[in-house]
């Protein structure tokens, strides 16, 4: 009888070890928690009638205070107090957020009512979750009334929801190209100038062709783009189309065609082997293993003059073959449930569209919005260059991607499995990278099977 | 009289109003999450929009349409028999020959434990540059040494993956291992190696006959605790595959490293926002974990603790 009672003593205490080490381990499930939340204020003093807003006459006495989550946190300490030059009554609280927590801190602050912010950002790698979590407000109602076709055209795919309103702005614009390294250009290709690249560059079989002789001259010690990873992003870009409609997920159609061309390139020999935001990816550029990068105008800060920092004048920018494509890119939205909207589209105005805003941001940061009006507006801005242009030897980076690469960049619209798919081809690629015997046909079925696999609401085809 | 009762009455509630706090803490974190996880479970909820109750189907679709639910608990459970395995015989013995030292004992102790107080996010770092088939340091040693001419895909094969994170696991715990063993071991009375001793008993025999028999009740604790822990398994492949950068690869090669928790966080947060969804998937994890307690307690316990 005792050795029945501890028995079951024993078998108890081990179910309740159980019960609260499982407990404890899914307190912790999340994988980065918060990994700097810095609250700051605007300096502004003015604090009155916090949480709500005033219909006064002038728009621009309205005092209210408005949250904001960014992760730029140095564009925010130059722009906020240009905003309240403005708008001195309203208050701008902004929170430091990555953008990797961004969007399960913000699932976590509406389901649990706590913070939610007005002004909410979508980096390209979450864009199409939020979007359909339906917790953005349509920028074309009013208050904002704001008009899509002051977007730039090929942004209107990009900011819309699911339902097709547009529900947000773009933070700058990010077409890309690809960054490339004059002395490498020079000495394999030929030449260093843009226009002749472009003209030698045309599409992707004319660059697999003079990859391989590059390859040669070089006794492979140089390939024309860093990995499968890279190519692909452009490849990707170049041939958005709407493959994602509601719960169906046309991937034959969309990625046949694309990954063809991306295991041409492979099978040339004409890619390296890194993969991407590696460290050795990043230190590629400095070394000069590979001459083109893609870029879009963020790039040019965050990418080659941060992993290449004594490379001032030795880098171009030209469009890929087969014309431009976007990467990256943030979009910016105002919270649906937001109390005090007009205040928050002020901020997203004054900050992303109005002239006086951008152009502060453009000549300070070379932030480039996504407004036709301001390429209308500021010639003479855009003449007069930005910061990296000496880094690119005197090229005009801003005019470059708008005159030539934007015209023909197309967007692709924005859907919860969108990152799905991203997530997979993340997996995918190393592994076409490594194995030369999976071809074309094989990827597309394993990239199928995958993204059925994590997409089971959807019918992939 | 009346004082007399109002003490016994008094001393009824004091018991009751000291363990309150804890008790109020523990029904509002732990009860109530794990109570609300249930009925979430037996919803479709994205976290924001309207629940909709669809009863087991979360279940149903978890065991039925889900090939990546059994390839992560395969994954789990083969990462599991890897690592626990080699931390059993490795921790032991090291802390047999530790308990044995002369000199330099606590500096033994304190080296090998450092790993397991070490930051998650730090030995994913390490971990993956180290294996990082270009310019990790040990393709870079294997190349020198002459022991292979091809530089290792050590990350992207789905066997080479998998040794990484069980060589994680190990390196991470065994000091942990260790120190249990060495508390185990300082526990056993010294006369009892006395007696093995005058008996003519030396070395491996007395390591065999007596030591290890005398912590059985240890390897018990630590067998069952790693299969509790070892089902939770997440943050060293989450690290390893870049958790600390912004280009998170889920899963590892052909989903290799993908684990049960790594799955349940992914469905739920990363590329789904399914939460009754991942709530279903911590729910059979649970159920998992108890059936694996219960068996791991029986096949490590002897017959004498079990009658």
């Amino acid at each position: 009888m005792q050795q029945t009672t501890k028995k079951w003593l024993v078998t108890a205490l081990v179910l309740m070890l159980a019960v609260t080490l499982f407990a404890a381990c899914s307190g912790n499930s999340n994988p980065t928690g918060n990994q700097q939340q810095n609250q700051g204020n605007s300096g502004n003093t003015n604090t009155n009638g916090e949480g709500g807003s005033n219909d006064s006459a002038d728009p621009k006495q309205m005092t209210a205070t408005i949250k904001v989550w960014d992760w730029d946190e140095t564009f925010l300490q130059e722009m906020i107090p240009e905003f309240n030059k403005v708008y001195p009554n309203i208050t701008v609280e902004y929170t430091i957020v990555n953008p990797n927590d961004y969007l399960q801190k913000l699932q976590s602050g509406i389901a649990s009512g706590s913070d939610v912010p007005d002004v909410i950002l979508g980096e390209s790698a979450y864009r199409g979750q939020l979007f359909s979590l339906g917790v953005l407000d349509s920028l074309e109602q009013a208050p904002y009334n704001f008009d899509r076709s002051d977007l730039l055209d090929y942004l209107v795919p990009l900011m819309s929801s699911p339902e097709g309103e547009i529900v947000g702005v773009d933070q700058q614009i990010a077409p890309a190209g690809f960054a490339y390294r004059r002395d490498l250009a020079l000495e394999y290709i030929g030449t260093d100038d843009p226009a002749e690249l472009e003209t030698l560059l045309p599409d992707w079989a004319s660059f697999i062709e003079i990859g391989k002789q590059v390859k040669e001259k070089s006794g492979d010690a140089v390939t024309m783009l860093p990995g499968v990873g890279d190519a692909f992003i452009a490849i990707r870009g170049q041939t958005g189309s709407e493959y994602i409609v509601g719960d169906d997920i046309d991937m034959t159609a969309r990625y046949t065609e694309p990954l063809q061309t991306l295991f041409e390139l492979r099978d040339a020999g004409i890619l390296g082997k890194h993969e991407l935001w590696t460290p050795s990816w990043s230190a590629s550029m400095a070394s000069g293993e590979n001459i083109f990068y893609p870029m879009a105008p963020w790039g040019a800060k965050w990418h080659v003059a941060a992993n290449d920092p004594d490379g001032s004048g030795r880098w171009g920018l030209v469009k890929a073959p087969g014309g431009g494509f976007t990467r990256g890119g943030t979009s910016i939205s105002i919270y649906k449930d937001s109390k005090v909207k007009e205040a928050a589209w002020a901020y997203v105005d004054f900050m992303y569209l109005s002239d006086e805003g951008t152009k502060i941001s453009y000549d300070k940061f070379g932030f480039t919005p996504g407004i036709k009006s301001f390429y209308e507006n500021n010639t003479d801005l855009i003449e007069a260059g930005s910061e990296y242009d000496e880094f690119f030897g005197g090229q005009n980076l801003t005019k470059y991607f708008i005159e030539k690469i934007v015209p023909d960049v197309t967007g692709e619209p924005q859907s919860k499995y969108e990152s799905i798919v991203d997530g997979v081809f993340m997996t995918l690629y190393p592994l076409w990278t490594k194995d030369m015997e999976i071809d074309a046909a094989k990827a597309l079925e394993q990239f199928k099977t995958d993204v059925q696999n994590k997409s089971r609401s959807a019918k992939v085809k | 009289m009346r004082r007399g009762k109002l003490f016994r009455n008094q001393a009824t509630v004091w018991p009751y109003l000291f363990a309150l706090p804890f008790v109020l803490a523990y029904a509002v974190f732990q009860l109530f999450p794990v109570g609300y996880s249930f009925v979430l479970s037996l919803h479709d909820w994205n976290g924001i929009g309207e629940k909709t109750f669809i009863g087991l189907r979360n279940y149903v679709d978890l065991f039925t349409k889900d090939p990546l639910f059994y390839k992560s608990l395969f994954n789990t459970i083969i990462l599991m028999l890897m690592s626990l395995p080699v931390m059993i015989i490795l921790g032991l013995l090291m802390a047999y020959m530790t308990f044995n030292l002369l000199k330099g004992r606590r500096f033994v102790q304190t080296v090998n434990f450092l790993p397991y107080i070490t930051t998650p996010v730090a030995i994913g770092f390490l971990f993956s540059f180290m294996f990082d088939w270009q310019t990790g340091t040990v393709n870079e040693l294997l190349v020198r040494l002459g022991w292979t001419e091809e530089k290792i895909y050590w990350l992207q094969d789905p066997f080479t993956s998998r040794i990484v994170i069980a060589l994680m696991i190990v390196w991470r715990n065994l000091g942990y291992f260790m120190t249990i063993y060495l508390a185990g071991m300082t526990a056993i009375p010294q006369d009892v190696y006395e007696a093995a001793k005058m008996d003519g008993s030396t070395g491996f025999h007395t390591f065999r006959k007596i030591t290890m028999p005398l912590l059985r009740n240890i390897t018990v604790f630590l067998v069952v605790t790693s299969v509790i822990n070892g089902l939770q398994l997440f943050d060293e492949p989450k690290l390893l595959y870049g958790g600390w950068s912004g280009s998170a690869q889920v899963g590892g090669p052909e989903n290799a490293a993908l684990t049960v928790i790594w799955k349940f966080v992914d469905d739920s947060f990363i590329s789904n926002t399914q939460f009754g969804y991942g709530s279903a998937i911590a729910y059979a994890l649970f159920m998992i974990i108890i059936v694996f307690s219960i068996a791991s307690y029986r096949l490590t316990s002897g017959k004498g603790d079990r009658t």
